[in-house]
């Protein structure tokens, strides 16, 4: 009977405990796991290619995701697989609206849709710019560096400066994930819900019982 | 684990919504006035718990709960899970609308089966009986809702088959994380409030 006494004040008071660390472990997994479960691709031109980044919205890397490319009437125009971090590059396979679709495992699929207009003009980009404007004068004081060069270099700076400023930008603009207005907005349905029910099956319940 | 719109086949997703109709038919039909707070309550903890990631493994991998919400629910499970599944799907926009059907019955039977296979385990009065059946429920619930979706890719593509593995291989940290919470659960509510686990059988 003591023994037994014992016993029981034992789990009452691990029972608590218990509870109180599955709360910490909650409150500690939150903040970085507001954002769970949903993938994003996000897509950028570099000269005449085009890379993809494909990532969990816990900020994991999508890896060997597979990535197909569409055009706006449906048809695949090339496949591939993202790497460790989760990138794929691909030459620009023509100039239309491309839709490019990440799956993931589990089911898990994004997608990114590249207008046309900010695919550079493929032919034109080949061939080399010939008004580049201004560049001309400089070039003649001794180094000759032609315009296409100038270009490209400017371009490839421009593109490695501006890339992670573009990544960052698609980032807040699509990687809200839940935020507290979510969650709390959330549970007050559901509760808003068992009030509904609650109304209307005890109305009919004192009703039907009178 | 929720299956993203745009993945499934159209047979695969009718048949989810034609099974998870009639599994939440089956639920309300069970549910009775009294319980329907604790259902609630039970929807709003299964709604956060996919918040809850598990930096553990290879993917992205969070909570579920679902052999939980199986065991002190049975079959009213499913519409809990499904009230869930729908505001997750509308408010985080994980899993989606034509999707929630197939999602509802992945998680939600594996629930009903658990609660049918471990309900008299867990309700026995040897404490270590009734934490070890807890802890199998925990871990049951998760393990079949990986093989559902398993399942459903099968169906869609050969090529998912290779993801089939990895899903159960990805979700073997929220097993044993849902195994042992389900197991303090029960041990808690034994103290607490026992009648819980009782009437969830009686309502069979």
């Amino acid at each position: 009977m003591l023994r037994n006494n014992v016993l029981q004040e034992k789990f009452f008071s691990a029972g608590p405990i218990c509870i109180a660390a599955i709360m910490l472990l909650f409150i500690a997994f939150v903040p970085n796991s507001a954002l769970a479960h949903k993938v994003y691709i996000y897509a950028w031109i570099e000269g005449d290619k085009i890379h993809t980044e494909s990532y969990f919205s816990s900020n994991r890397k999508v890896q060997g995701g597979l990535i197909q490319v569409f055009d706006p009437s449906g048809s695949k125009l090339l496949e591939g697989h993202t790497n460790k971090n989760g990138e794929f590059g691909f030459k620009i396979p023509e100039k239309t609206d491309l839709k490019i679709v990440v799956n993931a495992s589990m089911g898990h699929r994004g997608e990114y849709i590249l207008k046309a207009d900010e695919l550079p003009d493929i032919s034109v980009a080949t061939k080399g710019m010939t008004n580049a404007r201004g560049v001309g004068s400089s070039s003649q004081r001794g180094v000759s560096v032609g315009p296409e060069e100038i270009r490209a270099i400017v371009e490839q700076a421009l593109d490695s400066r501006l890339g992670p400023v573009m990544r960052e930008l698609f980032r807040l603009r699509e990687e809200r994930g839940p935020g507290l207005t979510e969650i709390i907005g959330g549970i007050g349905y559901i509760f808003g819900l068992m009030g509904l029910v609650m109304y209307f099956w005890g109305k009919k319940k004192r009703k039907g019982g009178k | 684990m929720h299956i993203s719109e745009g993945v499934l086949s159209m047979p695969v997703l009718i048949s989810g919504g034609a099974l998870a109709a009639a599994g939440t038919a089956a639920g309300l039909n069970k549910l009775d006035y009294d319980h329907v707070p604790q259902v609630a309550v039970l929807s709003a903890a299964f709604f956060v718990a996919s918040l809850v990631h598990i930096p553990i493994g290879p993917s992205s991998v969070h909570l579920i709960l679902n052999g939980l919400l199986g065991l002190l629910l049975g079959w009213v499970a499913f519409p809990a899970i499904l009230v869930g599944l729908f505001l997750q799907a509308v408010l985080f926009q994980y899993g989606g609308l034509t999707s929630l059907g197939v999602n509802t019955v992945d998680m939600a039977l594996p629930a009903v089966v658990c609660f049918l296979v471990f309900r008299s385990g867990v309700r026995s009065n040897d404490l270590l009986t009734s934490m070890i059946s807890a802890f199998l429920c925990g871990l049951g619930g998760v393990l079949l809702a990986s093989l559902m979706v398993a399942l459903a890719l099968v169906f869609t593509g050969k090529a998912f088959l290779g993801a089939a593995k990895i899903i159960v291989i990805a979700h073997i940290p929220v097993m044993v994380i849902e195994g042992i919470i389900t197991a303090v659960c029960v041990k808690f509510l034994k103290k607490v409030k026992p009648e819980i686990l009782e009437v969830a059988n009686v309502e069979e």
